[in-house]
This record gives C-alpha cells, structure tokens and sequence, in this order.
C-alpha cells in the first residue's frame, strides 16, 4: 500500500484530473454500452482514460497505475461523477480480477493478463453463478477434468454481466468432485478460460428492462491450459471470496456517483415543481441523508484502510446499505414523478426541463433496474445478513450442508 | 498511527474506565429510584478525569483540545446513558465561552473546569425544552441574530416538565433579568449550533450500538423451542439490518463531529443527527422486539437505552426537520446549478 496522501497533494492531483477530464469527456454522453455500437465507444473511452494514466489511478506502478493512495483515489472518482465521465465497462477486470490477480496470480499471470486489462484491450466478465447454484454458490457442478496440462470444462455459467460482450471470463469450476463430496467449498479452482476458445458458447440475455447487458455461457469440452489457475488448484474458494469482498466493499470514491444521483433527483423534483412540497422535501431529504452518511463511512474506510485495518468484515454492511440507498433514490425519482412514473423517460413528463435534467430522466428506469439487480448480485442481501449476523454479531449458524 | 488517532483512543478508553466503574447499571438504577439524574458524584469524576475541561484552553486550566477529539467520548457516554449535561455544558458552554473571551469567561470556565458549576445552551428552535437545566447555574443564549447573553440562576425562571426519559430531565426556561452580554458573533452560533447537533448524533449512535450489544447479548442466550432464539433468521436478519445503520450512524456522527470547522459542518452535522435518529428509531423498535416481555419490564434495564435515544431524537433537530432543511437546500443549490 501506498504512503497516505499529503493534503497539498490530493488537492493537486485534483486539479490535474479535472483539467485533463474537462478537455477529454465527450460532450455528448455516450449511447448505452448494452448496444454493440454504444459498447464500442465506451471501450475507446476507456482507452483514452488508459493513455491518459486514469485507467486505475489506484494500482501499483509497476501495474500501469499511478500508486495514488486512498485520498487521491477519492478525488479521481470525485472528479470522474462530478464531470459526468461515462460509464466505466471493464468492472469485472479492473475492480475485480486485478487487484485478485495482484494479490494471487503469479509474476507470469499478471504479465500476460493485466497489462491487456487495464487498457480495455481484454474485457473481463465473473463466471460464478450456474443455473442451480446462486447464493449456495459452493454447490457449483461445472466440471474441470485434468488432461495433461490442460483442463477439459464442462457446464454452464449464468446471469453473466457484460458476458455478450467480453473476451475472457474468470470462472469457477470443480476440480476436484471427491474433495467436494467430503466439504462443497473443496476443489473448486479459479480459472481463466479465453471465449473465443472451441467449446464456449455465449448466449447473450435480454434483462428485465429489455437492455443485452448479461449473457450465458457453456462450455463443452473446453481445453484450458492448467496455467490460467489462478492460486492453488483446489482451493479457489479463498480467491473468489476475495474477489466478492472487492465487490461488496466500498468502490472508493462511489460516493459522488450517488450525490450526483442525489442531485438529479432533486432537479427532476424542482422540474416538477415540488420545491414547497413537504412529501417530495421529505423524501429527497432522506435519500440525501443517506448519500451524505455513505460518503462520511468511504472516508472513514480509507482511513481505517490507510491505518492498515482490515475491511472484510465492513463489506457486507457496505453493500445491504448502498445497494438499498441506490435503490431508495431510483424508486424515490418514479415515485415522485407520480402517473408520469409508468412512461419510461418521456420528455413530456418534464416540461420546461433543462438538457440534463431530461437526459437523466431518459435513464431513470434504466437506473432504477440496476438498482434492483444490485440487492441481488454479488451475493443477494439476504445472504449478507446472514453473514453480518454470524460474523460481524457472533449470532449462531444457520444449518448447513 | 499518529499522535492525534492515539490521543483520542486513550480518550474513549479512559472515558470507558470511568463509566465502567461509576456509571453502571447501579448508578442509573439508583438515580431513577430518588428520581434525580445529574449527581455531584458523578460530574465530579469527569471533571477529575479532565473530560469536563478537554475543550477549554489552557490558560483557564483545560487541556485545550479540539471537538474531534471528543467525538469518541460522546458515543461512549452515549453507550452508557450517562444521565449528566456533558454535551451542554464541557461542549457546548466551554466552547461559547472559549469563543467569547471577558469577564463572564474569566469567571465561569474556572468554575467548570473544576467541577463546581454547569452550564447549558440554549440554541433557538432547537432547544425548545432545555436538559438539564434545573441544574444549572448559567444559562448561554445564543439568538439567531448572532448575540449571545449569558443569564445565571437567579435571572432565570426554570419550570420543569415530565421528560420522556428520567434520566435526561427536561425544563421551560424564562429569562427575568437582563443578563450579561458576550459578544455578537453569528460565526460562533453557527458553529455551536453543529456542535450540538453532531454532538447529540454521536450520543445518540453510541446509545444506539448498545441497544444492538443488549440484544445481541439477550437473543445469544434466551432459548425457545430448544434453541436460541438468536438462531432463527427472522431475529438474526432484523439484529444485521439493525448493525448496518447502528454502524453507518456512528460513521457519520463522528465524522460529522470532527468535521464542525470545516465549510459544510454545519450540513453534515444535520446529516449525520437525521440518520442517527432514524438508525436510533430502528434500535428503540427492535431492540423491544428482539427481547420480548422482559424488555417490557421497569425492572429489566432496557428502557433505560429506549428512553435515552427517543429523547435525543427529539432534541437538537428531529430527522424531519433537519433532513428538509437539507432538501431545500439542495434544491435550490441544483435548480441554480441547472438554470445557469
Ligand atoms: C443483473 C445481474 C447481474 C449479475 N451478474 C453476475 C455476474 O457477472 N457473474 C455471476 O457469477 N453472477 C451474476 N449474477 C448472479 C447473481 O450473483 C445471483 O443471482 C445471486 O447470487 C443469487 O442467486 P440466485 O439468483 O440463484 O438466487 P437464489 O440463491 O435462488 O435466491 C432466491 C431467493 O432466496 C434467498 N435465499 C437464498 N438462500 C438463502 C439463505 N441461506 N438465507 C436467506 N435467504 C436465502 C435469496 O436471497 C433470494 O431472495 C447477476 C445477477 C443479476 C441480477
């Protein structure tokens, strides 16, 4: 980890960021990347963050980042919402499969892995969830049979966000049958598997609000080599609950996404003209509160981070409360919008709107899905109350197999 | 870590100490039976410890710190319902009287720092009915338009009325003489105003986490159908809701608190006491819930935490009228923004 951050420092950085995404945002906001042709355009964006040093300001040096500490990180992600960057796509590489590559992959790995990762060259999606094995992801039967130095795969992935989009998946396959049958987290391995190789097929899923943004994928008699495991054969387990911490923790910095949320929603209220109206102050000044409550904990993480604390046991409780406040502000937004909640993104619903404020309201429904998909993925709630209750309060187990 | 961090971990653990020792479930017990919360006893251990003089500056013998390192004393005086004006008079009155130096400083902050005098504040709207103030010998009025007067004992008029919680009494207060002016200075109300309201959500978050410890303690060992009862989802997912936002208010309390100097203080102070209220609601409901008929009970010790955080919710700013004096500013702030 990197020295704590001076505050002459941040605030230089600061003004460095701003400069360089005041001149290199598109002007216009890009089409949604669950469109081939919208995808494209946000994979060159992240090219263009990749040339300007932004693509991971928080990674090592030796990885391409710029070893910014904590704070410096913050101010990025302050600056990335306020200026209304786009989209950022590579999550499932650069949030999820770097830092466990970092922390599990050989020198090797991450030669030939992260490098192509960082610069949007590969995209990356997270192969977890099969058909019956979701919450009780342990349970998972895709199968990798050793054939020399190869690992033939067998099974089917779903619900896989970006899947009709990438070219590599990280999965999670059973290794090792007979180790499973005696303990079901035992020989699983991390492996990652090429989609372009004979055997993948990818079918892409249309979601609930019509848009392409996951797929699944089969794999039939797929060859990969026993090189792309990434940790020790068998004991995968570890490395994907390191990479579902990554995803419940705080994204540092996302904080100014939701006030940026927070502020769109106010200004729908104000083009509605419920500026006097106590129902709409009331409910605006709770999901307020809530954004304000979450920035203060994603400074008080980096700076239990910077003092060298743990996080693990911090991540449940940061997701059941983002992913609930991000839900709050969405349906807040339909709610007050009343009749006019049922028509997706109608101009008319605003009149007199300015430019922005109706360009956030042609993706409030949009928003709001993901909203939902939120409480779900990456573990649903559920599961991560039954893991604050047990490992944060102590409360008994439940019943397992 | 640094100097600071070290300074205020040694604050909370000593502040612990000393509750642990004398401010126990006796103590609260024992001052709900003579139906008298603040004891001379008691006040006098704080001050001893130095807690009471933390704030005040060195020259009138405190130890001249700043707010944010008593941030963590707040919770744990919260955690222990510690039926003293702490907040009143050691934050708030030291920090008024601090600003506004003379001879009513000259004479009081001695007084206080020594454990001899207590002081309360009055803060507009936000101090309908004044805690503690039955006990207190000088009241500091702060009006909206900046001026801060200062009225002891015998020019005020202090009518108590039943409070919620015994413990955190409750008074009308009336001025009857004429009072001693301080100063005009409407960046002192200000700021004493966001020291009030973090100051109460830290009080208030503390009190709340030990509503959580209570329960989480009670369905860990009370057995129903032949197992604890702290083993059906029901309860453990309601005690995990309940750790979420106990945990989330406490971050923004203390941050908030440490954070009264900074330009948006006063806005995150007000964000902070709106959630804490809201994640203290939570533990009053659930925390009832989760114990069952017991908690139900005067003898059982569980109302005592119940009481505490209703009557803090309601004072210095309720969730409602905090969080729409927030709205409205973000509206007006966005609906500028977006014209422009
Ligand atoms: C938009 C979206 C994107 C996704 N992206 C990915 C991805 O990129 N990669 C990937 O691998 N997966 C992804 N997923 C899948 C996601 O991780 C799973 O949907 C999730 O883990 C839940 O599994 P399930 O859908 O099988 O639900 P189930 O496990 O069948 O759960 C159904 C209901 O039962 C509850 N439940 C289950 N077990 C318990 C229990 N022990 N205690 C209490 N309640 C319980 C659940 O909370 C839920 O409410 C995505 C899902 C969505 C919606």
């Amino acid at each position: 980890m990197s020295a704590p951050d001076t505050a002459a420092g941040v605030a230089e950085f600061r003004a460095e960021v701003r400069a360089w995404l005041a001149e290199h945002v598109p002007a216009e906001p890009l089409p949604p990347w669950t469109e081939r042709e919208g995808f494209d355009l946000h994979r060159a964006w992240e090219g263009r963050l990749f040339e300007g040093g932004y693509a991971a300001v928080d990674w090592p040096t030796e990885y391409g980042g710029r070893d910014a500490g904590l704070r410096r990180s913050i101010a990025f992600a302050e600056e990335y919402y306020r200026a209304g960057a786009p989209e950022r796509i590579n999550m499932g590489g650069l949030y999820l499969l770097g830092p466990v590559l970092m922390r599990y992959g050989t020198p090797e790995q991450c030669a030939r892995w992260i490098p192509d990762l960082l610069a949007c060259r590969t995209i990356w999606c997270q192969g977890f969830s099969e058909p019956g094995s979701g919450s009780d992801l342990a349970s998972l039967r895709t199968s990798a049979e050793r054939d020399g130095d190869h690992f033939v795969v067998n099974g089917q992935k779903i619900w896989i966000s970006m899947g009709g989009f990438a070219d590599w998946i990280f999965a999670l396959v059973r290794t090792d049958p007979e180790a499973g049958r005696r303990r079901k987290h035992d020989g699983i391995s991390f492996l990652c598997i090429d989609l372009r190789s004979p055997g993948v097929e990818v079918r892409p899923l249309t979601m609930v609000d019509g848009t392409r943004g996951f797929a699944e994928v089969f794999f039939t008699d797929v060859r990969v080599p026993v090189g792309n495991v990434v940790g020790e054969v068998g004991r995968g387990w570890a490395v994907a609950m390191s990479t579902l911490g990554f995803e419940r923790g705080a994204v540092f910095g996302d904080h100014a996404k939701f006030s940026r949320d927070v502020a769109d929603l106010a200004a729908l209220a104000g083009a509605r003209g419920l500026d006097e109206d106590t129902h709409a102050l009331d409910e605006l000044g709770r999901v307020l509160v809530q954004t304000e409550v979450y920035r203060a904990n994603v400074y008080r993480l980096a700076a239990l981070a910077e003092a060298g604390g743990e996080l693990d046991s911090t991540a449940s409780i940061n997701k059941v409360f983002w992913t609930q406040m991000q839900h709050d502000i969405f349906d807040t937004g339909l709610r007050l919008l009343a009749q006019d909640g049922a028509v997706v993104g109608d101009p008319g619903s605003l009149p007199g709107a300015d430019a922005a404020t109706l360009r956030a309201w042609s993706r409030w429904h949009h928003r709001y899905w993901y909203a939902r998909a939120a409480m779900i993925f990456g573990g649903t709630n559920e599961i991560q109350r039954n893991i604050i209750s047990e490992r944060v309060l102590g409360l008994p187990m439940e019943p397992r197999r | 870590m640094t100097t600071f961090d070290q300074d205020r971990r040694q604050l909370v653990a000593l502040t612990d100490d000393v509750l642990r020792a004398h401010c126990g479930l006796d103590h609260l017990r024992a001052r709900l039976d003579d139906d008298t919360a603040h004891t001379a006893a008691l006040w006098g251990r704080l001050a001893e410890t130095g807690l009471v003089s933390a704030l005040v500056a060195e020259d009138h013998g405190g130890a001249g710190l700043s707010p944010a390192h008593l941030s963590g004393v707040l919770h744990s005086l919260g955690r222990h319902a510690v039926p003293e004006p702490f907040l009143e008079t050691a934050v708030l009155a030291t920090s008024v009287l601090g600003a506004l130096p003379g001879p009513v400083a000259d004479t009081w902050l001695p007084r206080i720092v020594g454990g001899d005098a207590l002081a309360v504040v009055r803060l507009g709207e936000l101090t309908p009915f004044l805690p503690y103030a039955a006990d207190a010998d000088l009241l500091l009025d702060l009006a909206a338009d900046g001026s801060v007067r200062a009225f002891t004992r015998e020019e005020t008029e202090v009518v108590p009325v039943p409070s919620l919680d015994p413990l955190r009494p409750l008074a009308r207060v009336t001025v009857t003489g004429e009072g001693t002016l301080l100063g005009s200075d409407r960046a002192v109300v200000t700021r004493t105003r966001s020291l009030a309201v973090a100051g109460a959500a830290c009080l208030l978050a503390g009190a709340a986490q030990r509503l959580l410890e209570l329960t989480v303690e009670y369905v860990g060992v009370r057995e129903q159908f032949g197992r604890p009862v702290g083993s059906f989802q029901a309860v453990k997912h309601k005690a995990a809701d309940l750790a979420v936002m106990v945990d989330m208010a406490t971050a923004a309390a203390l941050s908030a608190f440490d954070a009264v100097d900074d330009p948006d203080g006063a806005s995150r102070a007000a964000a902070a006491k709106a959630y804490a209220g809201d994640a203290a609601a939570r533990a009053n409901v659930d925390a009832l819930q989760l114990h069952g008929g017991i908690g139900f009970t005067w003898e059982y010790h569980l109302h005592v935490w119940l009481k505490r955080v209703m009557g803090l919710a309601a004072t210095y700013g309720t969730t409602t009228a905090l969080r729409r004096d927030l709205a409205r500013e973000l509206l007006a702030r966005v609906t500028e923004e977006r014209r422009g």
